[in-house]
């Protein structure tokens, strides 16, 4: 990689959240690999990926957090949701309980990200339909409730991965081109380039212009 | 009477004669009277009647004497004659032969002419032929060069001139062929033929015996010009390639176990096995002699066939690979021994590099080949054993994993990771390949590393995991952007490190907002829907006042209203960007506070008195 500093754009900030074992790593994986890793370790905390895509011709490069289901890394992990700007929720077809537990993650994302952050809830595992434990219907109809892009996906084959992250990038960046993302805020996920390397760099300070409150 | 008249007149006459001579003038008579008188000397009658006698008797005399002295004369006169009739004789003999001889010089003359002629002829011819077979003939020194030494089997350069000479006159007899002589030609041709085929029969055999040694300095040029005229000869030539071959690679795999255990002449330098525990000195030893060595066959081999004009670098490289064939097993052995060593990561690392390093250097003389190969698998082999090692001293420091202590400092355990990886970048930076060595040895340290950085941040309350999460994040990032190609990396610290601070930040200005109490304040501003502020509860100018003043003390001395924390973030850069941005909010809030002030709507009597600082000052004291 790292032909030339800055051939994109912009960077998008996304995470990757979900129950363990839906499959957060092994979609990363697919998505930045184009490879089915099916002995994917255990996510400890978090893990990170980048890939570079291209959205209305503007290069874009996603920085990707993919985050621990565990509940005992819960908080290292929520401290990944700030400046996401997409969020994929994922749950497994196959298991009910991945299912259910949705509405708390959507909660989490809710209060930790900011409003723009674009949320795409991906049924994951849809090439083991056999052992299907949640109808398209029902997730489908749970995405439009929430106002969530939703695709069924496997990380396997990869139907659908590439259109996940895709679509996600595309409704960020609508969201950019019609001002309703404020790319100064720090939090909003996103970063113009090529000004600068990073916003808090270790080698470069600058200004960032801050207009968040937490209360 | 006539007669008598005649003789009276004779007697006259004679008188008068008498008479009228005159005696003294007649000399005759003078000299008679003389004469006379010598035997006359008296007058007397007898005397004169003797007279007439006397005188008779002397003229007779006299004539007896003449006659005497003519026949003495007449016998000189006649042995004259006959001297001359001899030498007439002679002069005619000799006229005779002389004729002879003038006829037969005449022959002569011409047969020499003619001879001369032929001389003059031949003489061109000479100056003609002789050059010419000086072309086309070797002359007897020449065969005497080719022949004379077939016994002693030694061979000389002049050898090489005669050679050249015959494929000279070679060519000379292709030429003489196109003229038409074909005879000639072939007849040279033929001659040349079986000239050559015992001078190169010579040289093949002296060759065989000698080409081993072609970095005898003495012989090399010999063997060189051999070789140039063998390769006319495939099989011949082929022969003494292989001959070389087996030679050479004896010599050489000799040479090396001698540098391995016995060392240089009388020990020195020292047997390279000697330094045996110090693998990495020992490897180095090793290839750089072997290096070395190979270099000097390359150089042998070149100097063999550099008179060998069709010799393409595929044959030399074939060639060679056959010398070098014989250290693959040596050397593979001992390799595979120093690797087999438990060793600590760092020292086996250097190893691979010289394992690399050597192949490179080797494998441009020789980019094929058993050698190569074996190079190939050896660095393979050192490649794995190192990545193993490496990852067994990484478990091993995992092993357990201690929490990070108040202070909120890397643990030791993240400080000798971080350890190992700048050891290992720092070797690694000195590599030729270096990119993808550096990449993977820090993949290969800094995902357990920021795997346990995680875990042990996982241990920890928020603010203090994210305090902790970056002073690691910084370790780190320090440490790697000390080194090239580590932009993945960094990138990849980058985010993570910018997550945090967005963690503390925002922790940092709830904390001031807290302080300042402008959390109420904040909402109100919020809200859309517009009554005049003023007689909003919590607006009213009392309770503004009360703010102001916080703010006024936190302008004074704004550490005070740093959380505590923030004084472990070991980044005073990463700590000022969370001040300032943390600022930045309360900057925000006052802007819209002081907008709303001024604004008559909101009814705030004399809002220059309520706020006495514009946005822009305050920004100046709080920011810049
Ligand atoms: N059949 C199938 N298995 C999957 C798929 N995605 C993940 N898995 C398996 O599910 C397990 C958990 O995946 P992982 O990515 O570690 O889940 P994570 O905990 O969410 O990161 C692994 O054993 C994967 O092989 C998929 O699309 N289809
Ligand atoms: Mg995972």
């Amino acid at each position: 990689m790292s032909a030339g500093p800055y051939n994109y754009s912009y960077i998008f900030k996304y995470i990757i959240i979900g129950d363990m074992g839906v499959g957060k790593s092994c979609l990363l994986h697919q998505f930045t690999e184009k490879k089915f890793m099916a002995d994917c370790p255990h996510t400890i905390g978090v893990e990170f990926g980048t890939r570079i895509i291209e959205v209305s011709g503007q290069k874009i490069k996603l920085q990707i957090w993919d985050t621990a289901g565990q509940e005992r890394f819960r908080a290292v992990t929520r401290s990944y949701y700030r400046g996401a700007a997409g969020a994929l929720m994922v749950y497994d077809i196959t298991r009910r309980s991945t299912y259910n537990h949705l509405s708390s993650w959507l909660t989490d994302t809710r209060n930790l990200t900011n409003p723009s952050t674009v949320i795409f809830l991906i049924g994951n595992k849809c090439d083991l339909d056999a052992q299907r434990d949640v109808t398209y219907e029902e997730a489908s109809k749970f995405a439009e409730e929430n106002g969530l892009m939703f695709v069924e996906a496997s990380a396997k084959t990869g139907d659908n991965v590439e259109e996940a992250f895709l679509e996600t990038a595309k409704k960020i960046y609508q969201s950019i081109q019609d001002g309703r993302l404020d790319l100064n805020a720090a939090e909003s996920g996103v970063q113009h380039k090529p000004s600068q390397p990073g916003r808090n760099n270790l080698s470069n300070d600058q200004q960032g212009n801050k207009d968040n409150c937490a209360c | 009477m006539i007669v008598k008249k005649e003789n009276e007149y004779m007697l006259s006459k004679r008188f008068n004669k008498v008479l009228e001579t005159e005696l003294e003038a007649d000399e005759d008579t003078l000299e008679a009277l003389k004469q006379l008188s010598t035997f006359y000397s008296e007058n007397t009658l007898p005397s004169r009647r003797d007279l007439r006698s006397k005188i008779e008797k002397r003229s007779l005399d006299i004539n007896i004497n003449l006659l005497s002295s003519f026949s003495k004369v007449k016998d000189t006169f006649m042995s004259i004659y006959n001297d001359i009739v001899e030498m007439n004789r002679c002069v005619d003999e000799i006229t005779c032969k002389l004729q002879n001889s003038k006829q037969r010089s005449k022959a002569l003359l011409q047969q020499t002419s003619m001879l001369y002629s032929g001389r003059n002829k031949n003489t061109v011819y000479q100056k003609i032929v002789s050059p010419f077979l000086n072309k086309v003939q070797l002359s007897p020194d020449e065969s005497l060069i080719l022949y004379g030494n077939q016994r002693s089997s030694s061979l000389t350069h002049a050898t090489f001139s005669v050679l050249d000479k015959i494929q000279q006159i070679h060519n000379y007899s292709r030429i003489l062929m196109r003229c038409g002589l074909q005879t000639v030609a072939l007849d040279t041709m033929e001659h040349m033929v079986l000239h050559q085929e015992e001078a190169l029969e010579n040289i093949y055999r002296w060759t065989q015996n000698h080409c081993r040694y072609v970095d005898n300095l003495e012989l090399t040029e010999l063997i060189a010009n051999a070789m140039s005229k063998l390769q006319d000869r495939p099989p011949l030539f082929r022969y003494i390639i292989d001959e070389y071959c087996v030679g050479r690679r004896s010599i050489l795999v000799s040479a090396f176990i001698d540098a391995l255990t016995k060392g240089g002449p009388s020990g020195k330098p020292a047997p390279i096995e000697m330094k045996a525990h110090d693998i990495q000195i020992y490897v180095t030893d090793m290839f750089v002699w072997l290096y070395k060595a190979i270099s000097v066959e390359q150089q042998n081999l070149l100097q063999m066939l550099k008179f060998c004009d069709n010799i393409d670098s595929d044959f030399i490289l074939d060639t060679l690979i056959k010398v070098c064939d014989g250290i693959c097993q040596p050397l593979k052995i001992r390799i595979e021994k120093v690797l087999g060593v438990p060793t600590q990561a760092v020292i086996l690392y250097s190893v691979l590099n010289l394992l690399r390093y050597y192949k490179k250097c080797i494998c441009k003389i020789l980019p094929r080949g058993s050698l190569e190969n074996t190079l190939v698998n050896l660095q393979n082999m050192g490649e794995q054993v190192f990545f193993t090692t490496l990852q067994q001293e990484i478990n091993n420091m995992f092993i357990k994993i201690e929490s990070p202590v108040r202070d909120l400092v890397p643990t030791p355990a993240i400080h000798n990771l971080l350890a190992l990886l700048r050891d290992m970048l720092s070797t690694a930076n000195m590599n030729d390949g270096r990119e993808i060595d550096m990449k993977k040895i820090t993949q290969y340290i800094i995902e357990p590393l920021l795997r346990c950085v995680n875990e042990q941040a996982s241990h920890l309350p928020a603010l203090d995991m994210s305090i902790y999460t970056v002073n690691c994040i910084y370790d780190i990032f320090t440490c790697l952007s000390m080194f090239e190609f580590m932009d993945e990396f960094l990138e990849r610290l980058q985010a993570q490190a910018d997550a945090q601070i967005d963690n503390l930040t925002a922790e940092q200005a709830s904390f001031l907002v807290a302080n300042l109490n402008i959390g109420p304040i904040y909402t109100i501003l919020q809200d859309s829907q517009r009554e005049p502020l003023s007689t909003i509860p919590g607006m009213e100018p009392s309770n503004l006042q009360k703010f102001f003043l916080k703010l006024e003390q936190f302008i004074t001395s704004p550490e005070l209203t740093l959380l505590p924390q923030f004084d472990l973030l070991l980044s005073s850069k990463y700590k000022r960007v969370v001040e300032k941005r943390s600022r930045e909010v309360v900057l925000a809030i006052y802007t819209q506070l002081f907008e709303a002030v001024n604004n008559p709507q909101n009814q705030y009597e004399n809002p220059s008195s309520l706020c006495h600082k514009t946005p822009d000052e305050l920004k100046e004291s709080i920011l810049l």
